[in-house]
């Protein structure tokens, strides 16, 4: 009678099932985000028109970016706490930049090679090449950049009328908001990293096992350093998009920024200790978070019940996930 | 095949007129679509026996041990303990019931104390709210005695070797007065030397009727500790009786099922002319290697035989350039080996199997597709995109080459058997194509066909014209893979002979240089070559 069983035990190897399987750690988050989706659609009629959907969208761009680049450190088995910090340095900069006649594209660009060089030259080759502990290294840098942005800046925020950061926030191209596309951009390029790249492979396999990668010859201290380059190289478009939407550029640290990217990326399934997940994950897990803040807003519903929301699914959609890789 | 013995099996152990120690009977359990053990028995006749567990990886040992160690239920069958039909619902049930398991992943905590170890579980002594360390410290002596062990309580479990690290655990397992001692695969990173101290452990155990399941792929330990032994195939008992009823060759193919032929034909010697593939020139590693010089011929597999300390593991790491060299110099093809680490190892066609797949060897989370790629692109354009279509005939080959049957080279590589996960380490170093092929511990922990299989790949390459250089603590598998085995001892190369004219006894005896206490040597060994 065992043998009857036996028979059809094989595992499901068909193209259906190998998406299936391979597209698991996404299940719980989209289940969330279908769920609260709905519940928000049918007990609120605001929450389906186009400027909620469009605002609930916007005003999470630069979750999204950060959080982009978030699950690129965190495959790779590490987290960065700076990215708040090393945002509100940047704002500081492109404001600065400004205020000294700099053209706004050139500002931009000089911010984003900023990013990128303070992300990878500083975390990347504290903890890639010197070995350091990411905690300690991003936590040192958080403290350090934030000393930096209050001395340089006095503290005062600095006003900016430019057309660039502008067009950012308010833009639209082709009838869409400059914000989306640049959500849009950044998922697509972000995706083809991951997948289409070695160095997407370079991510998993340092996160999956950093020793057996660097005895495969595969340049896991660059690959650290890359990881933090592009945090720091998100941390700056997001220090941007926040300076189009506020108006001014603010030396106001918001230490939420990698907390709730965090949260973001493990909602989406990436696992903690890095080696298996993804970006695809990562924006549901912004959508998700998104809609539950927009939908408790609409709802007037305190914003506080939204954090604890958040941790107590953040525990379970890990739970889940375990249960679902024990099978 | 079926062997017609295997209903007749259990009942001639039994002795008659009295209840068996222990009897697992028609034992089923289901993963999912796995079917782990599909009517699987065991039976212990008496206390204070020693008795062998056999079988492939993917057997159903495992399973089987987390019934008896309470880790898992079973969906069907019986456990009787002393004629009770009992349940477990958890490891500390099993615990209560004086059986208690020494898993194959050390358990310890490095930075306690021995003490601490051993009473681990909240079973030091108390008065009151507070510990009572010196009787607890009496507690874990008296344990120790038990086993011989002259261990002070105080040490920290981090100054002890691997070995000493196990009899800690052995001695934790029985200082719960446990009746029934599982040892799975206790012996899989301990020399020779120290396998001999397990076994006096073992001895003593016995003598005071502790009953000890020991799990091990080496047959020369089960015929050497051993009273009965049981081979499970698929999930299933195959056969089970005393210890000599079997010899090596029974048990092989009852745990293969008689397909696998073991023995593989050694391939035509290399040729002597050409210039060597590997040179070491008086290399010197402070701590571990002492002028060193040795060559390796394309076409050539070189043993390295030595125990544990002797450094043969790091001089393979010195090779691939993961250890600092500190004198002399390493040639590959002739030209000087320039620095650079793994990195510049694998440039200049160096390929290293390292000793443990979970920890250096693959990245368990990663896709058989990647780790079988990883190193034969670790070269390129990190922007570039990698090609499916160039991939996958790379990988069908070497799976071919390697009989792995995989169904999706996407699936990650934890789920495969150890034997797999083996062959994909070495198919990823294979698939670069290298000059020179590292091995430390090839066949580690892989069951007798995988161990077989993979033998046979080695011995492939090395007549397609590849140097390969094996450090192995198993010197069965040295003589039976190699052209000319290199001993080491403390750092130094003691003898080089021609594996034709060795034997596993000359060899051990070469490795224990003066000094050091004479490894297993002696003892009759009944099995051999595998």
């Amino acid at each position: 009678m065992n043998d009857a069983l036996s028979g059809n035990g094989r595992p499901d190897r068909s193209h259906v099932g190998r998406i299936w399987h391979s597209g698991r750690h996404l299940l719980p988050v989209l289940a969330l985000l279908i769920l609260t989706f709905t519940v928000f659609a049918i007990t609120n009629p605001v929450f389906l028109s186009r400027g909620n959907l469009q605002l609930l969208l916007t005003s999470n761009a630069q979750l999204w970016v950060v959080a982009m680049g978030m699950t690129f450190v965190m495959l790779a088995g590490a987290v960065d706490l700076s990215v708040g910090a090393i945002m509100a340095f940047l704002a500081i900069m492109f404001g600065m930049l400004l205020n000294a006649g700099v053209s706004g594209g050139v500002a931009l660009a000089v911010t984003i090679a900023a990013g990128a060089l303070l992300g990878g030259g500083v975390n990347g080759v504290l903890i890639g090449r010197l070995g350091l502990s990411f905690l300690l290294v991003t936590l040192a840098s958080l403290t350090a950049f934030t000393g930096l942005v209050n001395l340089w800046s006095d503290t005062m925020a600095i006003p900016i009328q430019a057309s660039v950061t502008d067009s950012i926030a308010f833009g639209n191209f082709l009838g869409v908001n400059i914000s989306l596309w640049i959500m849009g951009v950044t998922f697509v390029l972000a995706q083809l990293l991951q997948n289409r790249t070695y160095y997407g492979r370079d991510v998993y396999a340092v996160g999956g096992n950093r020793q057996a990668a660097r005895l495969a010859g595969i340049n896991t201290e660059r690959t650290i350093a890359f990881v933090f380059a592009l945090s720091g190289t998100a941390s700056a478009l997001a220090a941007v998009i926040g300076i189009g939407r506020s108006g001014a550029a603010s030396p106001t640290v918001d230490n939420n920024v990698p907390l709730e990217a965090i949260a973001a990326v493990l909602l989406g399934g990436t696992r903690i200790n890095g080696g298996s997940g993804g970006v695809g994950g990562t924006a549901l897990g912004v959508l998700f978070l998104a809609t539950l803040g927009n939908g408790l807003s609409l709802s007037d519903i305190s914003s506080y019940w939204q954090q604890i929301v958040t941790g107590v699914i953040l525990v379970s959609a890990v739970l889940l996930n375990r249960l679902g890789a024990a099978r | 095949m079926k062997p017609s013995h295997v209903e007749c099996a259990a009942a001639a152990v039994r002795p008659s007129g009295r209840a068996n120690l222990l009897a697992l009977r028609g034992l089923s359990k289901r993963y999912g679509g796995v079917h782990a053990l599909r009517g699987a028995n065991l039976t212990i006749a008496r206390p204070g026996l020693a008795h062998g567990l056999l079988g492939e990886n993917g057997s159903g040992k495992s399973t089987l041990l987390g019934v008896l160690s309470g880790q898992h239920q079973p969906d069907e069958g019986q456990l009787e303990l002393a004629g009770r039909a009992l349940a477990f619902h958890s490891p500390s049930d099993a615990l209560r019931h004086g059986i208690a398991m020494v898993a194959q992943e050390l358990a310890v905590a490095p930075d306690l104390t021995v003490t601490e170890n051993i009473l681990m579980g909240r079973r030091l002594a108390r008065s009151g709210f507070l510990i009572d360390w010196s009787s607890s410290r009496r507690k874990a002596s008296r344990v120790l005695e038990r086993l011989n062990l002259d261990y002070d309580p105080d040490w920290l479990v981090r100054d002890l070797r691997p070995d000493q690290r196990q009899m800690v655990e052995i001695a934790r397992a029985i200082s719960t007065n446990a009746r029934l001692v599982i040892l799975d695969e206790p012996t899989s990173s301990l020399d020779a030397g120290e396998v001999k101290a397990l076994f006096a452990v073992i001895e003593s155990l016995k003598a005071q009727d502790v009953t000890v399941l020991f799990v091990s792929h080496r047959l020369n330990e089960i015929f050497a500790i051993c009273d009965s032994l049981t081979i499970l195939r698929d999930g299933k008992t195959i056969v089970e009786g005393p210890v000599q009823e079997f010899d090596a060759d029974s048990i092989v193919r009852a745990m293969v099922g008689g397909e696998a032929d073991q023995r593989v034909a050694r391939g035509p010697r290399p040729s002597t002319g050409s210039t060597p593939a590997l040179e070491l020139h008086h290399l010197h590693s402070t701590g571990c290697l002492t002028d060193v010089s040795l060559s390796v011929r394309p076409g050539e597999i070189v043993g390295l035989c030595g125990l544990v300390g002797s450094g043969r593991s790091e001089l393979l790491e010195c090779v691939f350039g993961v250890r600092d060299v500190t004198g002399g110099a390493i040639s590959v093809g002739g030209s000087p080996a320039h620095g650079g680490g793994p990195h510049g190892a694998i440039r200049s066609g160096i390929a290293f199997v390292p000793p443990d797949r979970k920890e250096q060897g693959l990245v368990l989370s990663g896709s058989v597709r990647t780790n079988i790629m990883s190193v034969a692109t670790a070269g390129r354009n990190r922007l570039r995109h990698p090609s499916k279509k160039e991939e996958d005939p790379v990988i069908a080959g070497l799976c071919t080459a390697m009989r792995v049957r995989l169904h999706d080279y996407d699936a990650p590589v934890e789920n495969l058997s150890g034997g797999n996960q083996q062959k994909v380490v070495l198919a990823k170093w294979l698939a670069r194509k290298p000059n020179v092929l590292l091995l430390d511990e090839p066949t580690r922990g892989v069951d007798v066909r995988a161990k077989v299989e993979i033998h046979r790949l080695v011995r492939r390459v090395a007549t397609e014209g590849m140097a390969v250089l094996v450090s192995s603590s198993e010197a069965p598998e040295l003589l039976d893979l190699c052209d000319r085995i290199i001993v080491l001892s403390l750092g130094r190369i003691v003898d080089v002979v021609e594996a034709a004219d060795a034997s596993e006894e000359t060899l051990l005896r070469m490795a224990s240089a003066p000094g050091l206490e004479a490894p297993t040597a002696g003892r009759e060994e009944r099995s051999q070559g595998i």
